[in-house]
């Protein structure tokens, strides 16, 4: 019986001490929380990325599907998690920039609720457009616009989506004005844009480039700082005339705000370690998905430059999307 | 010529050992799913999507597709033998199939779904290889304002879906309406009467309703009173369909079969209308309509052979555009992903051995489904007489689990327990469940489609009489609500003129 309670007292003092020396961490199955559906690109980031994080972790990574409420359901859920390296988040420039902006209350704050740990993917936006819309490049669109005011339908994946959000930039810096259509979601918008229901989209580039390839969308310009490999036609805003709509969408890691120095500089290898593998890079590649994988504090300043240049983009626009 | 040579090749593909073998756990797996109330084909790829990541992509493309028609096979048993629909598509399947288990005769009844859904599968199946391409552009005609049109007439259909009194159906398909406008707004992302759940900002899950409503509240309302499933459990008789039967059958099955493959290829949600649009269609031709709901054969043939073979040609929009029209196939088009396929127009001349394969497997999977299910319903009728005090403490746990698998939350089960507490009240108040469920699913999307009608119209009504799809299907809605109305109308008057005289 002593001995019993001897060595339970032993057993409690190891795990109270256990934070101080986190060395043996990972010691049990890390969980992801994805705040959104299986299947898209959050998901599948997350999903790629922690298979070969597993190889160096030791661990099993458990990649745990918390939609809801544009993902701020499943962030906030990790903003209020232990802050011992078990629980991670994988979500969206939606989740890290665009929610702050957008909403009043919202269950966590992304500069102050999280460790912030690397951007894992981007992927640059496109605009595209039925093919039977009369416009054939930006300089043709821009002008089609100014003669029709309010009247070309611009569908996009939600109201407050990054494509949302990446039109009404548009329209600022080219002083035009359109209709937006909300979806849910980029599918539907796509199926739509494809059936000339809408007009034009600013889509993820990996999301349409099969269509574009079949002659179903019309390719105008892609949102990125240079051409894409696979269409080296398509000119980027910039060279098109029009300045300030270097748009990407980009999925991010990030862990509870607290994590233990040696925890977070452990988790940046392993995350750096698998986004570098060529078998990750080649298959984030095949998707359209480009490997960033950038230190916590480079995150981090790109972060405060997104969350600035969206909110200017939501006051100027005067977008709302609150209760 | 062409078709045959593909369909060659989609033969050699399926046939191998491994990709049979896969086929095989998928239909099991969805069987077990689909019968297991609450769980559903979503939840379960979702969880399944990381082991496909091993396999050869047809191999993991042709299991997640078993899994999820051999759930829709799944989802009939448990809506006929307990009253407990997981599935949109199989609430219809409940009103006249439990009636029919209620009778002994739930063999015949599962006998029946299995039977029809065979045949749709099969047809089906043809469909999509030798139409899939030309069917997706029809597809793509179809733009808010058709799919508005769409959804009121599948809302004004489920007027038919009452055999009760006409007010209670109207009210209840009202309060579908209502619970369905629960969530964040499309066009503006406000979020409506969440009363500050963030748990509820996407709106109510069907599921979450459906076992409420149906499972919880069949539960308690039996509870109420034993009697009745004795019965059930003694007069349990000929569990295969007779000649007569089967004669009985054919047009249903053959209608629905017709009704399913059309609907289907909408990717905006017309896959979920199937089973609606083909038990309102056999309650309209019908010679005696009067039988509908209290165990007609027809009531299960057709609409469960519409299901199935909506299940299989809603892979047209997903092959051939990459498309997705439910969340089962937006989680194909994620592990077709994950594979390193871009899925669109190009995955069928590109990757001709993945199209062909899995569409071979479809007709080879529904084969096993058959062969698997018929000798089952001897070992599924004897569950009916398995005592109470067992039987729904596993249904609720059951549902709870399913419940609490579709997005992790313990918040969905408290709903479920207060849906199922209002089910029992509607039982006690003679209000049908099944026409409040199709107000749920209708709402949101009626509203959805006609704000984006209206948003692309520039505010000009006439868009929804000026295109001729949308045009004909107000129509058909317009007719369709007087002839439901004309007899009650006439009823009235005769009854007043009698007062009168």
């Amino acid at each position: 019986m002593r001995a019993l309670k001897l060595l339970s007292a032993a057993a409690l003092g190891i795990a109270i001490s256990a934070p101080t020396f986190a060395a043996g961490y990972p010691e049990k199955p890390v969980t992801v929380v994805v705040p959104f559906p299986a299947g898209g690109a959050s998901d599948t980031t997350a999903r790629v990325t922690t298979q070969k994080m597993q190889e160096s972790l030791g661990q099993p990574i458990v990649v745990e599907n918390k939609p809801g409420a544009n993902g701020s359901l499943g962030a906030g859920q990790v903003a209020k998690a232990k802050a011992d390296g078990y629980t991670l988040i994988v979500g969206s420039i939606g989740v890290y920039a665009i929610n702050p902006v957008l909403y009043k209350s919202l269950p966590y704050d992304p500069t102050k609720d999280f460790d912030l740990l690397t951007v894992a993917v981007r992927t640059p936006n496109v605009l595209v457009a039925n093919p039977n819309f009369p416009a054939n490049n930006v300089k043709e669109f821009v002008e089609h616009l100014k003669k029709n005011p309010e009247k070309v339908t611009f569908a996009s994946s939600g109201a407050g989506s990054s494509d949302h959000l990446t039109a009404a930039l548009f329209w600022q810096k080219t002083g035009t004005t359109g209709v937006h259509v909300p979806y849910k979601g980029g599918a539907p918008a796509i199926t739509d844009l494809i059936g000339g229901h809408a007009d034009v989209s600013f889509q993820n580039l990996g999301a349409v480039s099969n269509h574009i390839k079949a002659g179903k969308l019309k390719l105008l310009a892609v949102t990125a700082e240079k051409r894409n490999p696979a269409f080296p036609d398509a000119p980027t805003m910039k060279e098109a005339g029009v300045e300030g709509v270097e748009v990407y969408s980009w999925q991010a890691v990030a862990a509870p705000k607290g994590l233990p120095a040696d925890v977070k500089s452990k988790l940046e290898q392993s995350l750096a370690g698998a986004l570098n593998s060529p078998d990750v890079k080649g298959k984030f590649n095949d998707i359209g998905f480009e490997v960033v994988a950038n230190t916590s504090g480079q995150f981090s300043e790109f972060l405060n430059q997104e969350i600035s240049r969206w909110k200017t983009v939501v006051e100027t626009g005067k977008i709302t999307a609150d209760q | 010529m062409e078709t045959l040579s593909n369909l060659w090749l989609g033969l050699e593909t399926a046939l191998t050992f491994w990709n049979l073998a896969y086929c095989m756990v998928g239909v099991l797996l969805g069987t077990a799913i689909g019968v297991l109330p609450g769980l559903g084909p979503t939840a379960t790829i979702a969880m399944l999507l990381p082991v496909t990541f091993g396999l050869p992509p047809v191999s993991a493309l042709i299991m997640l597709a078993g899994i999820y028609y051999g759930a829709q096979y799944g989802g009939s048993t448990t809506a006929i033998l307990v009253n407990l629909p997981g599935e949109s598509s199989s609430v219809v399947t409940a009103l006249d199939g439990y009636q029919m288990a209620r009778q002994g005769k739930a063999g015949k009844a599962l006998a029946t779904a299995a039977i029809g859904s065979f045949f749709a599968g099969t047809v089906a199946t043809v469909l999509l290889a030798v139409f899939a391409p030309p069917l997706a552009d029809l597809a793509l005609q179809f733009g808010p304002a058709e799919y508005f049109s769409l959804m009121v007439l599948g809302l004004v259909a489920s007027v038919v879906l009452a055999h009760g009194s006409l007010l209670h159906a109207f009210g209840m398909i009202i309060l579908g309406l209502m619970l369905g406008l629960i969530g964040t707004d499309v066009n503006s992302g406000t979020t409506r009467y969440t009363f500050g759940f963030p748990e509820i900002a996407d709106g109510i899950n069907f599921v979450v309703v459906a076992m409420g409503v149906f499972g919880l509240g069949e539960i308690i309302g039996n509870l109420a009173n034993e009697t009745t499933r004795t019965v059930m459990a003694k007069t349990v008789k000929g569990l295969m369909p007779t000649r007569e039967d089967l004669k009985q059958m054919a047009a249903p099955v053959l209608r629905g079969t017709v009704l399913g493959s059309m609907l289907g290829i909408l990717p905006g949600g017309g896959a979920m209308l199937a089973s609606f649009a083909a038990y309102t269609l056999e309650k309209k031709v019908s010679r005696h309509p009067e039988r509908f709901g209290k165990g007609a054969i027809e009531g299960v043939a057709g609409p469960e052979s519409a299901n199935n073979a909506g299940a299989q040609t809603s892979f047209i929009p997903m092959l051939t555009l990459g498309i997705p029209s439910n969340p089962v196939m937006a989680l194909m088009i994620g592990a077709m992903i994950m594979q390193g396929i871009q899925p669109g127009p190009s995955v069928m001349t590109e990757q001709p051995v993945l199209f062909w394969g899995l569409i071979v497997s479809m007709w080879i999977g529904n084969l096993f489904l058959l062969v698997l299910n018929l000798p089952l319903i001897g070992l599924w009728v004897r569950m009916i007489s398995v005592p109470y005090h067992f039987l729904y403490p596993a249904i609720l746990v059951f549902c709870a689990i399913g419940v609490f698998s579709l997005n992790n939350a313990t918040f969905d089960v408290y709903l479920m327990a207060m849906f199922g507490f209002l089910g029992y009240i509607f039982r006690k108040l003679d209000c049908e469940p099944a026409p409040m469920l199709l107000g749920f699913i209708l709402g949101p999307m009626m509203e959805e489609h006609l704000r984006r009608a209206m948003l692309i119209s520039k505010g000009d009504a006439t868009v929804f009489m000026s295109r001729p799809i949308s045009a004909t299907m107000l129509v058909l809605a317009l007719i369709l609500l007087a002839s439901v109305l004309a007899p009650t109308v006439r009823r009235k008057r005769e009854e007043a003129f009698q007062e009168e005289a």
